[in-house]
């Protein structure tokens, strides 16, 4: 079999574990996204958490430092980038995790499911980001 | 036996406080959605309120504990050096006790 001319012409895939380098050329489907982006903004939200802290003891300590957080923190261009990129990082984590609990009560778990609720939970919280965002801003 | 029963109460832990996280996210989300931005009067008032700070230090006690078990799980994934791992694994253990720690100075100690 393996000394056929057809089987020495043509590379034969090799199938291993995907790291960083194969991301650019390996296509992640879409519930494999999902899963990826709701690690990702889980760290990014853990890693922030003494951030968000010292902006709430900022923003309760007085008045003027309420007052500090809206015009030195939330008038930064920057600033509010990052802190609505958490927005979105907060609504993503928790959209996602509602459908891993779903997932539990082993509903939605065929493959056409699972690429329906990935993709809406992509849909579900750009939207609730944008409205919440724009009662902030 | 005993190591298989401690998954499972992990497994169980983790989606306990992320219901209670969750419950409180849409609480703090519905109530900006409602009022929109608070002034210092109404956001500091809100913290003022014994069942707020109770639900506030509820919800950040299951963060910690959410964050710390998650990031735990997800780091020895990537991270394949035993000493960056570990440095990794302390730096979660103190950042998750430290958030706890603050947010208990910040709603029942300030002033």
């Amino acid at each position: 079999m393996s000394d056929t001319p057809l089987a020495k012409s043509r590379a034969r895939p090799v199938y291993r574990n995907i790291g960083f380098g194969d991301l650019a050329h390996y296509r992640l489907p879409i519930p494999g996204i999902a899963s990826i982006v709701h690690r990702v903004t889980g760290i990014a939200l853990f890693v922030c958490l003494l951030f968000l802290l010292a902006m709430l003891q900022m923003s309760l300590k007085s008045e003027a430092g309420f007052e500090a957080f809206r015009t030195v923190v939330w008038a930064n261009p920057i600033a509010k980038i990052v802190l609505l990129g958490l927005l979105f990082a907060l609504i993503f984590h928790l959209v996602a995790g509602i459908r891993h609990l779903i997932q539990d009560a082993t509903v939605w778990l065929d493959l056409a499911a699972g690429r329906r609720t990935a993709f809406a939970v992509f849909g579900i919280s750009v939207v609730l980001t944008a409205l919440v965002a724009w009662r902030l801003v | 036996m005993a190591a298989s029963s401690k998954f499972v109460s992990e497994w169980w832990l983790q989606r306990i406080s992320a219901v209670i996280v969750a419950a409180y996210v849409a609480l703090v989300l519905i109530l900006l959605m409602v009022y929109g931005t608070p002034n210092a009067l109404q956001w500091q008032g809100l913290f003022a309120n014994v069942g707020f700070k109770l639900a506030t230090i509820l919800a950040i006690i299951a963060t910690a504990y959410h964050g710390l078990v998650g990031t735990l799980h997800v780091w020895p994934d990537y991270v394949k050096n035993r000493a960056v791992l570990s440095v990794l694994n302390a730096y979660t253990w103190v950042a998750a006790v430290a958030v706890v720690l603050w947010a208990v100075y910040i709603l029942f100690g300030l002033k």
